[in-house]
C-alpha cells in the first residue's frame, strides 16, 4: 500500500436537516445481530427471528404502528460490497434507499463488536445513506465490561447512536425518535486511492464485471478495518474481555473434538423423543384415535348420513372422503409432528447450536462436496424440504447449492414423512429399521459423491460464525413455530384436500383401478407390493408425506410384512420431491434443473426399492 | 500457498546404510528384480545394499508418522493452521484467491489483528475479538501470522 493516503472522492454533501420523518427505513447490519428482533418490536409483527447467522434470505417487510413507515427487514452481511447470493439482497435494498427521497437505514450493531459494525458504517457513510446507528445487545456488552462513549460516537460519526435490548424492548422507542434525524455517516477515511476509486465503484455499482482492474477488495476491507479499530479502541473500552463463562464453556463443549460427539448425540435422541415418540407416538394417537376416530369421524359421518345423495355422502366421508382422509390425514396425523419439529427446530435455532452442527458435520459432506455449512438446509429439510431449498442460497457457489438442492429432493424426509415413516418403522424389527437408515444414508452419500464429481464448478471455503449460545427465548420460539405451522397449514392442507379429491374422483370414474393395474407391474412385480399401494404412489406425485400417511395407513392394517414395510419406505423417502418444492427448485435454478432432478430421482426411487426388496429377502428378512 | 513446505525435491538421496548416492523412484525397484515393484510401492530401497526406506508421499502410514514426528519439533509459526490450540497470533497478511480474502476481511480478520485458535478438530475454531469462526484448514491455512516476537 503505497503512496500518501487521499481523502475519498465522494465529499460528504451535508444534508438538509431532515424534520419530516422517513417513509422507509431499511434494517441492516452483520449476522446475528438482532435485527429481526428489532424488526418485531419495531413493527410487533413478526419475522423470523434466529440466532444461526444467514436465515434470514426473504426480506421482511412491516409497518410501524400508527404510522405510514414501511419497516424493511435485510439478510445480515458483513460487507455492503456483495459477496454472495442472499447479501446482493441487502446491496439492493441499500441502493433503492439510496435512490429514494425519505428513505432512511438503520445500522443495527452487536454492542460487544464495534468493530466490525463500524466497517459498514463506514461503507455508508462512502455511500451517503441518512443512518441512525443502533447498539443492539448493550446489556451482554454492559456484562462484558465493555463500555461505550454514545456522544463521543455520535460527533466522530455525525450520526444519532442509540443502544437497545432488542429482545425485551428496551430503547426501541428511542430509536424510533432518532429517525428523523438521520444523517450519512461522516466520510474522511484516509484510504490509499488506488484502493478507494475502485471500491466507491464497486459499492455503486454492485456488478464486479465491469471492475476488470485488479483491485483488491480485502485491502478496502483491511483500510475500512483499521479506521473502524481505531474508532472502536477511541469510543469503546473494554474491562474484562472474558464472557459469560456459562455460555461460552457451552459453546465450546458443542464443538468439543470429544465432547462434541456425546453432545450431538443427546441432541439428536432428544430430537427423537420429541418428534418421533411423542410428536408421533402419543399425540398423533390422541388426535387421530381420539379425537377424530372417536368424535369428528363418526359425528360428522353420522351428520352426512341425513343427506341424501350418496356421491355427496361419499366425497366427504367414504373411503377417499375429504374429512375421514384428507382433514384427518393432514390436522390428526401429519400436523402434532409438524408441530412438534418445528417447535424443537426453533429451540435448536435460537439456542445457537445449528452453526456448531455445521462444524461437527463438515467432514461428512466434504465427501457430498459441499461443507459443514450445508447442514443447515439439511435440518431444515427435516421440517420442509420447499423452506429448505430456499435456504440453499447461503452456500457459496452455483455447484453447492445445486448439490444441496438436489439431496433434499432425492433424500431428506420432510418432518410430516419422517413421523409417519418414524411410527411405520416402529412396528417392525430394529434390524429392519436399520436397513431403511442406512440405504438412505448410503443412497444420499453415494449419489452426493458422484453428482460432487460430475457437476462442474467448485466447493466454497468453509467459514461459518459461532454466535455465543444463548437460552431460547419463549416468546420467540413460540411465535417462529406458529408462523411455520400456519405456513405449513396453508402449503399441505389444500394439497391434502385436492389428492384425496382427484383420489375421489378416480375412484368414482373407475380410474382408479386402471391406474393401479397399470401400476402392478412396477410395484408388485419389482417392489413386491399389493396393487393397491400404487393409489398411495399416485398421491406421492403431490406430496411425498401424503403418500406415506396413506401407506402407514395400510400397515397398520396388517396389510404389509417386514420387508414390504421397508421397502415401501424406502421408496416413498427416495420419491419425487412433493410439487411445492419442484416449484421451489424451479424458481431458483430453472425448470430444466427441475425438471432432471425428478426424472432423475424417480426411477432411482424403483430401482433402489427393489433392490432393498431383493438383498431383505435373500437375507432371511421375509420369514416372519 | 504456504511458503513453508519444503519444495519437492528429485535430487539424489545419500543411503543411510552404505551411502550410496541415488534417485530414488524410477526403474531402481525393478532392475534389483523386486517383484512387485511396478511403481506401486511405498517403499525405496538403495540400489546397492537394499536397504529400505518409506515413500513418505505414498505411504499413508508413513506420512502420518512423519507429521506426528514433525509437529513436535519446534519450528517458525507461519499459518492459523500451525498454531497449536488455545494459541493466538497477529495476522500479518490474507492469501488464498480474493473472493475467500474478501470474506475473511469483511469477518474481522486484518494485518495487526490478534487470533486465538480455540481448537483444531474437527475443524478449526478461531477467536477474532468478540467474534468466534469456524473455518476449515485451508482457510486457516491463508491467514498467514507475523513471526512471533522473541522472548
Amino acid at each position: 500500500m503505497a503512496g500518501a493516503p487521499v481523502t475519498l472522492p465522494l465529499v460528504p454533501v451535508p444534508r438538509e436537516e431532515a424534520s419530516a420523518p422517513p417513509r422507509r427505513v431499511v434494517l441492516l447490519g452483520n449476522p446475528n445481530v438482532g435485527k429481526s428482533a428489532l424488526f418485531n418490536a419495531l413493527t410487533g409483527l413478526r419475522a423470523t427471528v434466529s440466532n444461526y447467522p444467514g436465515t434470514t434470505v426473504e426480506v421482511y417487510r412491516g409497518r410501524l404502528p400508527g404510522t405510514t413507515i414501511e419497516i424493511v427487514d435485510s439478510p445480515g452481511l458483513n460487507s455492503i460490497l456483495p459477496l454472495s447470493e442472499d447479501e446482493r439482497v441487502t446491496w439492493s435494498l441499500v441502493q433503492s434507499a439510496r435512490a429514494e427521497e425519505g428513505a432512511v437505514v438503520v445500522q443495527v450493531a452487536d454492542a460487544k463488536n464495534l468493530r466490525r459494525a463500524l466497517l459498514l458504517t463506514l461503507q455508508l457513510g462512502q455511500l451517503e445513506v441518512p443512518t441512525v446507528l443502533v447498539l443492539n445487545m448493550s446489556d451482554e456488552a454492559q456484562e462484558r465490561g465493555i463500555r461505550i462513549d454514545v456522544p463521543g460516537l455520535e460527533a466522530a460519526l455525525g450520526v444519532p447512536v442509540r443502544t437497545t435490548v432488542a429482545t425485551r424492548g428496551v430503547g426501541v422507542a428511542d430509536v424510533t425518535a432518532a429517525l428523523a434525524s438521520a444523517r450519512a455517516p461522516r466520510n474522511h477515511l484516509p484510504i490509499p486511492g488506488a484502493v478507494a476509486g475502485p471500491a466507491v465503484d464497486l459499492l455503486t455499482r454492485g456488478a464486479a464485471d465491469s471492475a476488470a482492474e485488479p483491485f483488491s477488495i480485502a485491502r478496502y476491507h483491511e483500510a475500512l478495518l483499521g479506521h473502524a479499530e481505531v474508532l472502536a479502541g477511541r469510543f469503546a473500552t473494554t474491562a474484562d474481555p472474558k464472557g459469560r463463562a456459562l455460555s461460552r464453556r457451552l459453546g465450546r463443549i458443542a464443538v468439543h473434538p470429544v465432547w462434541g460427539w456425546p453432545v450431538l448425540a443427546v441432541v439428536l435422541w432428544a430430537l427423537y423423543e420429541v418428534v418421533g415418540v411423542f410428536g408421533a407416538g402419543t399425540l398423533v394417537d390422541l388426535l387421530e384415535r381420539g379425537l377424530f376416530g372417536g368424535y369428528i369421524n363418526p359425528w360428522v359421518t353420522s351428520a352426512f348420513a341425513l343427506v341424501p345423495w350418496a356421491l355427496v355422502r361419499d366425497m366427504f366421508v367414504g373411503e377417499y372422503g375429504l374429512v375421514t382422509m384428507g382433514l384427518s390425514y393432514g390436522l390428526a396425523i401429519v400436523l402434532p409432528i409438524v408441530a412438534t419439529f418445528f417447535t424443537a427446530f426453533a429451540l435448536l435455532e435460537d439456542s445457537g447450536y445449528l452453526p456448531r452442527l455445521a462444524v461437527m458435520s463438515d467432514r461428512v459432506f466434504r465427501v457430498m462436496g459441499l461443507n459443514g455449512k450445508a447442514v443447515l438446509p439439511m435440518v431444515l429439510g427435516l421440517g420442509c424440504d420447499t423452506m429448505a431449498t430456499l435456504t440453499t442460497r447461503i452456500l457459496a457457489t452455483r455447484k453447492e447449492r445445486l448439490l444441496a438442492m438436489l439431496l433434499l429432493a432425492l433424500g431428506v424426509p420432510c418432518s410430516a414423512q419422517l413421523g409417519v415413516i418414524l411410527a411405520m418403522l416402529a412396528s417392525v424389527p430394529k434390524a429392519a429399521a436399520a436397513v431403511w437408515v442406512f440405504t438412505i444414508v448410503g443412497v444420499m452419500v453415494s449419489v452426493g459423491w458422484i453428482a460432487a464429481r460430475i457437476l462442474p464448478g467448485q466447493r466454497g471455503d468453509f467459514v461459518v460464525e459461532l454466535p455465543p449460545m444463548r437460552r431460547p427465548a419463549l416468546g420467540n420460539v413460540l411465535s417462529k413455530t406458529l408462523a411455520r405451522i400456519e405456513w405449513y397449514l396453508k402449503e399441505a392442507l389444500p394439497l391434502f384436500l385436492v389428492g384425496t379429491f382427484v383420489l375421489f374422483v378416480l375412484d368414482r370414474l373407475r380410474l382408479l383401478q386402471v391406474i393401479v393395474r397399470a401400476g402392478e407391474p412396477l410395484v408388485t412385480g419389482v417392489l413386491g407390493l399389493p396393487a393397491e399401494a400404487s393409489a398411495a404412489f399416485l398421491i406421492g406425485f403431490l406430496r411425498r408425506d401424503f403418500a406415506a400417511t396413506r401407506l402407514f395407513d395400510m400397515s397398520r392394517g396388517g396389510g404389509l410384512d417386514v420387508v414390504q414395510v421397508v421397502v415401501a419406505m424406502v421408496t416413498i423417502t427416495l420419491f419425487i420431491p412433493c410439487i411445492a418444492n419442484v416449484f421451489m427448485i424451479a424458481k431458483e435454478r430453472g425448470w430444466k434443473t427441475a425438471g432432471a432432478i425428478a426424472a432423475f430421482v424417480f426411477p432411482l426411487a424403483f430401482a433402489v426399492g427393489g433392490l432393498v426388496r431383493v438383498l431383505m429377502l435373500g437375507l432371511g428378512f421375509g420369514g416372519h | 500457498m504456504t511458503t513453508l513446505s519444503p519444495p519437492v525435491s528429485l535430487a539424489a538421496v545419500t543411503c543411510g546404510l552404505c551411502g550410496f548416492e541415488y534417485v530414488p523412484g524410477g526403474d531402481t525397484c525393478r532392475e534389483h528384480g523386486c517383484p512387485v515393484a511396478f511403481g506401486t510401492c511405498a517403499t525405496r530401497h538403495c540400489p546397492r545394499c537394499g536397504y529400505v526406506v518409506p515413500d513418505e508421499e505414498r505411504s499413508v502410514m508413513a506420512g502420518f508418522v512423519r507429521r506426528l514426528l514433525r509437529r513436535r519439533t519446534p519450528r517458525a509459526v507461519a499459518t492459523v493452521a500451525d498454531l497449536p490450540s488455545g494459541e493466538g497470533g497477529v495476522i500479518a497478511r490474507l492469501e488464498g484467491d480474493s473472493d475467500l480474502q474478501s470474506r475473511l476481511s469483511a469477518q474481522g480478520f486484518a494485518p495487526g489483528v490478534t487470533v486465538c485458535v480455540v481448537q483444531r478438530h474437527p475443524t478449526y475454531v478461531i477467536e477474532v475479538g468478540e467474534t468466534t469462526v469456524a473455518v476449515e484448514r485451508r482457510v486457516a491455512e491463508a491467514i498467514v501470522l507475523r513471526d512471533p516476537e522473541p522472548k
